[in-house]
């Protein structure tokens, strides 16, 4: 008897389960996390899209987290190794997209891409860059930034210069500077991705994209004279004083080059694109007397000169492998781009890396100019390269440019350091 | 009287477990905060491992070879020493002459004690950042003087000679104030009735501190200087606030060559052996040293 009774109460009670996990399915929302590194009124560009996308998904609740750039890439590897990936995260592509692809981290979203032909809308560049093994592994969003040469007009003004269109004239303009005192180059190097931008726009004035290329894949080497002669380059500049004093010891993050920029103690400042949008920040006033002109072309050289170094997209956004709904979270990164993220975005100074984007300032359309007319891009070094390489690359080329190793010593450690990763 | 020393061994027996049941949260927390990660360290050095995988490759002794003969490590430990040997000679005697004159004047010196406890109750990264403004070789301070007295821009983070120095300056500069108080402390345990019979006795001020007072906190000058060591071997905040190891791997100590293995190159097996090897170079320094200064006290 008391047997049948608990029979028949375990059944009522199964059936009560059951009845009730459908019903509590539907009312949880769907949660996405997202982690990006945009500060300040961007970051709120990113809340706007979010909660358009929840007014118009009310099915899904999305969790932005802003996380801080400095400890970005550790605190995602973290996540990653402890299995707690968020959904949508953003990385800057190169070998870490490679990395996360290879460990399973990163979902191919090829099809969604392709759906409507919405790849299509991008960069052509951009969508290089998001593409590993013929898949596509994420979405370029923020900004097209590549590196070129700011300068101050009114410095280029009092000495009567002109923006350089040859590397021999850039050099004739900086013996100029040095003799007015002027440091041509501002540059703060402890930072080392900092210095490395000048040996990466030698190496491609000189070479090309095949070197690099080749030597990454292990075909070639960091001994090719494109890379001695980046090297040696810098030295040269570093004997004939185009960079400030104390370059090496002085921190890029926290300003210290862009004080002299702005002071007018140095006249150029060869950095990405993101440029405009640090100076609107800090000192709004001065970007009037921000002037853009691309890396200059080395005459003489078989490469391509109209290379640019740099990145499309900027911030990639990919979707992880374990995210319990693709497609939404891929719906979330469209809201991302959106019209009306479009308009913010724009608003900010950045360029979007799709092909329907009209600059509206001088200097921007001179960005994009650069871009547009660049046949390929160099994407930085030390994102391209697998991070232990990228690393042996920043600091030898810190120590190229400190003197206090040869071109051909620190080219060689380069090399080494390539080998013995490819060698695993 | 049998009955008493039976109850008292029954005390003594609680006493024992009532105490090791208040020793499980502490040990609990040794365990799994300290020593576990000690041993995980030295099983990942075992291993090739980026960080981020869930595959790892047991490659057994090869990074602990490649540690062995890897310049920029020793490169680093010998610049920890020169940290260590640089703190001990200047921290301590610096700290002993500041508590020293405030142990004197007394009341009087409360303001002194405010103004140079200070640097110590601020965090590494903002002195890190303050001081990187203040030695920035265009705008910053030093160079400022230097360029009032006729002379020229200084530039000493980003020479490789001077860069680990000026470091060990300002990491003196926040550490010496700890030193004070902690000499401080020392003084006030000393018996007052020392120092009077010292007096009374006709030793001048000069002679109570070199016969009297110094013999007497050799006690604390000693940890102080195992807690300075430790300290110096293990640092970390400053360099990696102010040149990041640089230029070159010129201020590079171990502990920032470990950190920027692991999260910077993603070779978090290779960091692991960096890990433990600075754990055992430090454990051996540390009982070497204790053991010398003790032997020479039973001498």
């Amino acid at each position: 008897m008391k047997r049948k009774l608990l029979k028949a109460l375990a059944v009522v009670l199964a059936g009560t389960m059951a009845l009730s996990v459908p019903v509590y399915a539907k009312d949880e929302k769907t949660k996405l996390t997202l982690w990006h590194i945009q500060t300040g009124t961007m970051a709120s560009c990113l809340e706007n899209s979010a909660q358009r996308f929840m007014e118009q998904n009310p099915e899904y609740e999305v969790e932005v987290i802003q996380m801080q750039n400095d400890s970005y890439k550790q605190k995602l590897s973290m996540a990653m190794s402890a299995g707690e990936t968020p959904d949508i995260y953003i990385h800057w592509g190169g070998s870490s997209m490679i990395d996360y692809v290879e460990a399973g981290q990163c979902a191919d979203l090829t099809e969604f891409m392709e759906k409507d032909n919405y790849k299509d809308q991008f960069v052509d560049a951009g969508i290089e860059q998001c593409t590993y093994n013929d898949k596509i592994y994420a979405v370029p969003v923020e900004n097209i930034s590549v590196a070129g040469i700011f300068y101050n007009k009114d410095v280029f003004e009092k000495y009567g210069l002109e923006e350089p269109k040859t590397l021999a004239e850039l050099e004739a303009l900086c013996d100029k500077l040095v003799e007015e005192g002027v440091a041509p180059f501002a540059l703060a190097n402890a930072t080392k991705w900092t210095g490395s931008m000048y040996y990466q726009y030698f190496a491609t004035r000189k070479g090309g994209l095949e070197p690099f290329k080749n030597a990454a894949a292990g075909t070639g080497s960091f001994e090719d004279e494109a890379f001695t002669y980046a090297g040696e380059k810098i030295q040269e500049w570093v004997d004939k004083g185009y960079f400030n004093e104390g370059y090496n010891g002085m921190d890029d993050d926290s300003g210290q080059a862009r004080q002299l920029f702005y002071t007018g103690q140095a006249a150029m400042d060869l950095m990405g694109s993101w440029f405009p949008g640090t100076v609107i920040g800090e000192n709004p006033d001065f970007i009037e007397k921000v002037g853009f002109f691309p890396f200059p072309e080395l005459e003489g050289s078989d490469a391509d000169q109209s290379l640019c170094v740099g990145t499309v997209g900027d911030n990639l956004y990919s979707i992880s492998e374990n995210c319990e709904d693709k497609e939404g979270a891929f719906k979330l990164i469209q809201s991302l781009l959106d019209e009306e993220a479009q308009k913010e975005r724009k608003s900010f100074g950045k360029i979007v890396p799709l092909k329907n984007y009209e600059a509206e300032d001088e200097l921007t359309q001179e960005i994009l100019d650069t871009v547009n007319a660049a046949t390929g891009i160099q994407l930085w070094y030390d994102q391209y390269l697998p991070s232990e390489v990228a690393e042996v690359h920043k600091s030898t080329s810190q120590e190229i440019f400190g003197n206090l190793k040869t071109p051909e010593e620190a080219n060689k450690e380069m090399q080494k350091a390539m080998q013995d990763y490819l060698a695993k | 009287m049998q009955t008493t020393s039976l109850l008292a061994r029954k005390r003594e027996r609680e006493v024992r477990k009532v105490s090791a049941v208040f020793l499980i949260p502490a040990l609990l927390i040794i365990a799994v905060f300290i020593i576990y990660p000690i041993v995980d360290s030295f099983r990942t050095s075992l291993f090739d491992w980026n960080g981020i995988t869930a595959g790892k490759k047991f490659i057994a002794m090869n990074n602990w070879k490649e540690l062995i003969s890897d310049d920029t490590f020793w490169k680093a430990f010998r610049n920890n020493i020169i940290v260590m040997v640089l703190s001990i000679v200047i921290q301590m005697p610096i700290g002993m002459a500041i508590a020293t004159f405030l142990d004197r004047v007394g009341k009087k010196g409360t303001i002194f004690k405010v103004l140079w406890f200070l640097p110590m109750l601020m965090s590494s990264v903002a002195i890190g950042y303050l001081f990187k403004y203040a030695l920035d070789t265009n705008t910053g301070l030093v160079s400022t003087i230097s360029r009032m007295l006729g002379g020229k821009n200084i530039d000493l983070l980003g020479n490789p000679k001077t860069a680990l120095l000026t470091i060990t300056v300002v990491i003196c500069w926040q550490f010496i104030p700890f030193y004070m108080v902690y000499f401080m402390a020392a003084y006030s345990s000393l018996p007052a009735d020392v120092y009077e019979a010292a007096i009374i006795d006709g030793a001048t001020r000069g002679q109570y501190f070199w016969r009297v007072a110094l013999p007497m906190m050799k006690p604390s000058i000693k940890s102080a200087i195992i807690l300075s060591m430790v300290g110096s071997l293990k640092y970390f905040d400053l360099i990696y606030v102010m040149t990041g190891g640089g230029p070159g791997d010129a201020s590079e100590l171990m502990a920032t060559y470990m950190y920027s293995n692991a999260f910077e190159s993603y070779r978090m097996g290779y960091a692991s052996a960096i890990a433990s090897g600075m754990f055992i170079v430090i454990t051996v320094i540390s009982l070497v040293t204790m053991k010398l200064i003790n032997g020479k006290e039973e001498v």
